[in-house]
């Protein structure tokens, strides 16, 4: 089976800025030295790469060919993955088919962007026509119309979104690499007060836009024990679904895919929620997280508030979330963010979360979000489950 | 008190550039006149204007005009416009649920914050572009009997 097959031998990522005169590609090359550094595998038998996409890349229609000549990298495999937030967790899995397919032995993913000092996107869809003439702010005015409908359907207690909040940065405090604006202890009534951007989405719902880059080395698990490899991580269960219930006109948006990729996740793994050790949810907007809870089976739907209040989320509770501060409270590096909280998740099945480590290493679920469409949630949702050298 | 919102009919909008296939949709709104995409195999709307049918793939859509009457399905009160919408806020933005089965996004005025909520019946309201066509956005209806 192709994806237990798949081993994850290493994992890197920079300190995220909120802005950072370095270049992309030197975010990139970073990325490499550590990457190699740390498994001891040479350049030269990477023969894979794949990419996250890139708002500073944004304007090249290059741009796996053009990062892999600034890094000299010779391959039998290149592709960026357009998935937006779910592009690093996709990565993975396209990793996995190349190398089961037999396309190439070894994958560097790279998930680097400079958004917040260099951002090249031109979106060509829906929004000039649909969207921009009525003062759209994007993703905040999206999901504030998926909160206020949430609320309507199911109540809404605001305090335990607060709760996930205070969590996420209680994490990020424990995070070197959190971007420092955001690595300042928060409080739920913090939350409740902060300011509103799309009623009811307050600023600290949000992510911040930041510039950063993280990656990992994939190859064969008989390879990597080949080359003597101690540890690594293997993605035992994968889903994914873009355009959850596209052809139907009227959705309901506290729904979304993550209920049909999750679904394909858990039967691939022979895991259940309740099996899940850690769990490290896409988080643009806070409600996201419970959302995911929701639609993945942890609680169900309409009953996330209640779950919230009933289960620790911290890394030593028992049931830790997005363990390094998620991108709420890390920062978001542009179309790399779905990295973060992806190599927060290896990071942790290594044992490597030093004053952050959860207890309970046995799997980590990781998840994606990419895309905001046209009065849904999302476009495209990823669920991934882990498991520490199986 | 009513707390204060702003209609932002005096914002400064480019009027939007259509493409090859939602042009009927805006050379109607020159005449005030909502025009939708309907499926003519499975018999439904669907909004915003696609070059084919969501539901069977294949291209026999026809227009047809609509009144443009329908219920908030949910909304949001923007506090930070983008662009020219800085400066004008807070303002409404709501999903509303035609009567024909179709949900739109758009700047709901007229209506007071206290007054605004789900389910709340609007109809159509017009704002001129400087290019003649018009923007299509809501405003509350009476109750239909």
């Amino acid at each position: 089976m192709a994806l237990r097959d798949t081993a994850i031998i290493g994992y890197a990522e920079t300190k995220i800025f909120d802005k950072t005169d370095r270049d992309v590609f030197e975010l990139g090359a970073d990325i490499l030295d550590s990457l190699l550094d740390r498994t001891g595998i040479e350049k030269g038998e990477i023969d894979g790469l794949l990419l996250s996409s890139s708002m500073t890349g944004a304007g090249n229609p290059f741009w796996s060919q053009t990062t892999a000549d600034q890094l000299g990298l010779e391959l039998d495999f290149c592709q960026t993955v357009d998935l937006g937030g779910c592009s690093p967790v996709g990565c993975v899995a396209r990793a996995a088919a190349a190398i089961d397919a037999g396309y190439c032995t070894t994958a560097f993913l790279l998930f680097a962007d400079a958004q917040a000092s260099e951002n090249r996107m031109t979106a060509r869809g829906f929004g000039q026509e649909w969207n921009a003439p009525y003062g759209l702010i994007g993703p905040p005015a999206a999901f504030g119309l998926l909160s206020r409908r949430y609320e309507h359907q199911y109540g809404l207690d605001y305090r335990m979104l607060g709760k996930l909040a205070v969590a996420q940065r209680e994490h990020a405090l424990l995070n070197d690499n959190a971007c420092e604006k955001l690595r300042k202890k928060i409080s739920i009534d913090d939350y409740l007060n902060s300011r509103m951007i799309a009623d009811p989405i307050r600023l600290l719902d949000c992510v911040m836009v930041c510039d950063g880059a993280s990656g990992l080395l994939v190859t064969s698990t008989a390879r990597a024990k080949a080359k003597g490899l101690s540890r690594f991580v293997v993605p035992i269960g994968y889903g994914e679904r873009t355009n959850y219930r596209e052809a139907e006109n009227i959705v309901d948006i506290t729904e979304s895919g993550h209920s049909a990729a999750g679904q394909r996740a858990f039967a691939t793994s022979g895991l259940k929620p309740s099996d899940i050790a850690s769990f490290h949810p896409y988080d643009d907007f806070i409600i996201a997280i419970m959302l995911q809870l929701e639609m993945l089976g942890f609680c169900k739907h309409g009953q996330g508030p209640a779950f919230i209040r009933e289960n620790d989320f911290l890394f030593s509770g028992n049931l830790p979330l997005n363990t390094g501060g998620g991108q709420i409270s890390a920062g978001q590096p542009g179309l790399a963010g779905g990295g973060v909280n992806l190599v927060e998740a290896v990071r942790q099945l290594f044992g490597e979360g030093g004053h952050r480590q959860v207890k309970n290493t046995d799997n980590a679920l990781v998840t994606g979000i990419g895309w905001i469409p046209y009065g849904r949630n999302w476009g495209t949702s990823v669920v991934m489950i882990l498991t520490p050298d199986a | 008190m009513a707390t204060p919102i702003n209609d932002t009919l005096d914002v400064t909008r480019e009027p939007p550039r259509p493409s090859s296939f939602s042009r009927p949709f805006w050379e109607a709104t020159r005449e005030k006149k909502l025009l939708l995409q309907y499926c003519k195999r499975t018999g439904q709307y669907q909004f915003f204007p696609r070059p084919t049918s969501l539901f069977t793939g294949r291209r026999e859509l026809e227009w047809r005009e609509v009144s443009g009457h329908g219920k908030i399905f949910t909304y949001t009160v923007a506090h930070r416009g983008p662009g020219h919408f800085h400066g004008h806020e807070p303002y409404l933005i709501a999903t509303v649920t035609l009567d024909e089965g179709v949900n739109v996004i758009a700047n709901l005025v007229h209506c007071d914050l206290d007054q605004v909520k789900i389910g709340m019946p609007v109809k159509p309201f017009w704002l001129k572009l400087a290019n003649g066509t018009h923007l299509l956005m809501f405003e509350p209806a009476p109750a239909k009997p």
